[in-house]
């Protein structure tokens, strides 16, 4: 059996200290460490701008005639005879190809109805002998707030549809019983000189957790 | 005090406080779970007081984080109802209005943001959806040579969603609507696999939404805010259809190319579309998951 040397003991004993502090001094540090950085993980976010608030209006496209004598407007665009003469009705003038001439007074309309914009005579819809109406071809005299009348003199089918609800926008309540509707009118969404519905701007697309938002056209599917 | 036992002392010390540190973020959790919440009985096994209790606690949870006082309702199925949704495919252009209508109405996450409904921007002359592209960016809408699907929730009558939920988490409703309790969901996501239509969301992180922006009108099936780590989708609009309301990307789309309707009432919308417009077909139906979303077309 080897001889204890003390002096190797008491070495022995202070490299033992010398362990416990480190390990002490480690767990001090590691208790500021996590203490420090307790707050929760909070992942790296893009910020998503929020939508444009054009892309949340709901109100209809057009207003209808019916819309503005309801919001009490102006009407005084209404009163054809504030310039035209009662006793004759205006005259429609065509170029070469048949194509209507516009009169400059009446520059803020567009025709384009009908394929081949074949529907270009005024007195198809409108009233010559009182401009203030209009009438369906067969003679009926329709007042400028009821133009479904007039509109589905032509476009049946739609009007059927639109009668039954399967045409054209309808907001409120689907249990009639528990509220009211409200279904827009044909003017409502199209022009009746240009009744083709115009493109439109699109709101944005989907964005993704981890995708930087991309403004150029995905390829991935074509 | 020798010196042996007082660094002992301080090591002791030093390994409990280091425990107790490293287990801090567990007090995070309190933001999206506490006891009440968690000893909460089944949706289906909620007597009525139970119920007022988790909606009390809910309108606690919402005013605490977005500082408004929101108005939850438990709405029930209506009587004789069964909801159908038609969309006229010749009708509608692409805008995503809808899309967007949908965010605010049901107080998805605006960051990261989530979406219900997806817009398949599709060549002419195909119905195969892997041809379609959600991602399009067009400045101008409709464009030529394309039409337009938005696909969401299809609401079937034999949904896989249902079957894979381990913890009868989503369900669906006698009227037709497949719903999620946020509360029971575990987040395993089987439900989001199973589902053909991609229709069902998953908050990766916590939702954020600006507290300006919180639609207060709230349901508990239904657009009450959602917490990280639970599945959510469609449900159309339960917060405004069981009232009798339309949904709101109904509401919202400009072409009215979107109806919805009670296919139990014969003079219903839907009804009338069903009967006589030419409805091609309930989305991938060989998937044999029976849609209650139409797909239509004018002419």
């Amino acid at each position: 059996m080897a001889k204890l040397d003390p002096s190797a003991q008491k070495r022995s004993g202070h490299t033992a200290n010398y362990w416990l502090g480190g390990i002490t001094v480690s767990f001090f540090s590691l208790t500021i460490f996590f203490a420090i950085n307790s707050k929760p993980y909070v992942a790296a976010q893009l910020e998503i701008p929020l939508v444009d608030k054009k892309f949340l209006d709901t109100s209809p496209w057009r207003q209808t005639y019916a819309d503005l004598v309801k919001a009490k407007e102006d009407l005084s665009d209404y009163d054809c005879y504030a310039c035209h003469d009662k006793s004759k009705p205006p005259l429609i003038r065509y170029d070469t190809n048949q194509k209507i001439i516009i009169p400059k007074e009446h520059a803020n309309i567009e025709m384009s109805h009908g394929a081949h914009e074949r529907n270009n005579v005024c007195y198809n819809c409108h009233n010559e002998q009182n401009l203030n109406t209009l009438q369906v071809r067969d003679g009926k005299v329709v007042k400028f707030d009821n133009i479904p009348q007039l509109c589905g003199s032509c476009h049946g089918p739609t009007l059927r549809d639109w009668e039954a609800g399967a045409h054209g926008r309808t907001s409120g309540y689907w249990d009639r019983k528990l509220g009211d509707i409200n279904r827009l009118s044909c003017a409502n969404c199209h022009n009746p000189h240009a009744p083709d519905i115009p493109t439109r701007e699109a709101a944005p697309g989907p964005r993704y957790l981890h995708e930087a938002p991309s403004h150029e056209p995905s390829k991935s599917h074509h | 005090m020798s010196r042996r036992s007082f660094l002992r002392g301080c090591a002791a010390f030093g390994g409990v406080s280091a425990l107790a540190a490293s287990l801090a973020p567990l007090r995070e959790l309190g933001d999206y779970t506490n006891t009440e919440q968690f000893l909460q009985k089944y949706y289906k096994e909620l007597t009525p007081s139970d119920m007022t209790k988790v909606i009390t606690r809910i309108e606690g949870e919402v005013e605490r984080q977005y500082g408004i006082r929101p108005h939850v309702r438990d709405l029930k199925p209506m009587d004789g109802v069964e909801f159908v949704y038609a969309l006229n495919l010749t009708r509608c252009i692409g805008c995503r209005k809808c899309v967007h209508a949908c965010v605010k109405e049901n107080n998805q996450s605006r960051s990261p943001e989530i979406q219900y409904i997806r817009v398949l921007k599709m060549p002419h002359g195909s119905m195969d959806v892997e041809k379609g592209n959600h991602n399009y960016d067009s400045k101008q809408v409709p464009e030529k040579g394309f039409f337009y699907m938005p696909i969401q929730c299809q609401q079937c009558k034999n949904p896989p969603c249902v079957k894979v939920c381990p913890v009868n988490a989503t369900w669906q409703e006698k009227d037709g609507i497949t719903v999620i309790d946020y509360d029971w969901c575990i987040g395993c996501r089987y439900c989001e696999a199973a589902c053909p239509y991609w229709a069902r969301r998953f908050n990766f992180t916590k939702p954020q939404i600006p507290k300006d922006k919180i639609n207060p009108d709230m349901s508990y099936l239904g657009n009450r805010p959602r917490k990280q780590g639970v599945m959510e989708k469609c449900h159309f609009c339960i917060q405004r259809t069981r009232v009798g309301k339309y949904p709101a990307c109904l509401e919202a789309c400009p072409v009215g190319a979107r109806k919805f309707g009670n296919i139990l009432d014969p003079n219903s919308e839907v009804s009338y579309i069903l009967r006589e417009k030419r409805v091609f077909i309930q989305l991938k139906e060989e998937m044999g998951t029976s849609p209650r979303f139409f797909y239509y077309f004018d002419k």
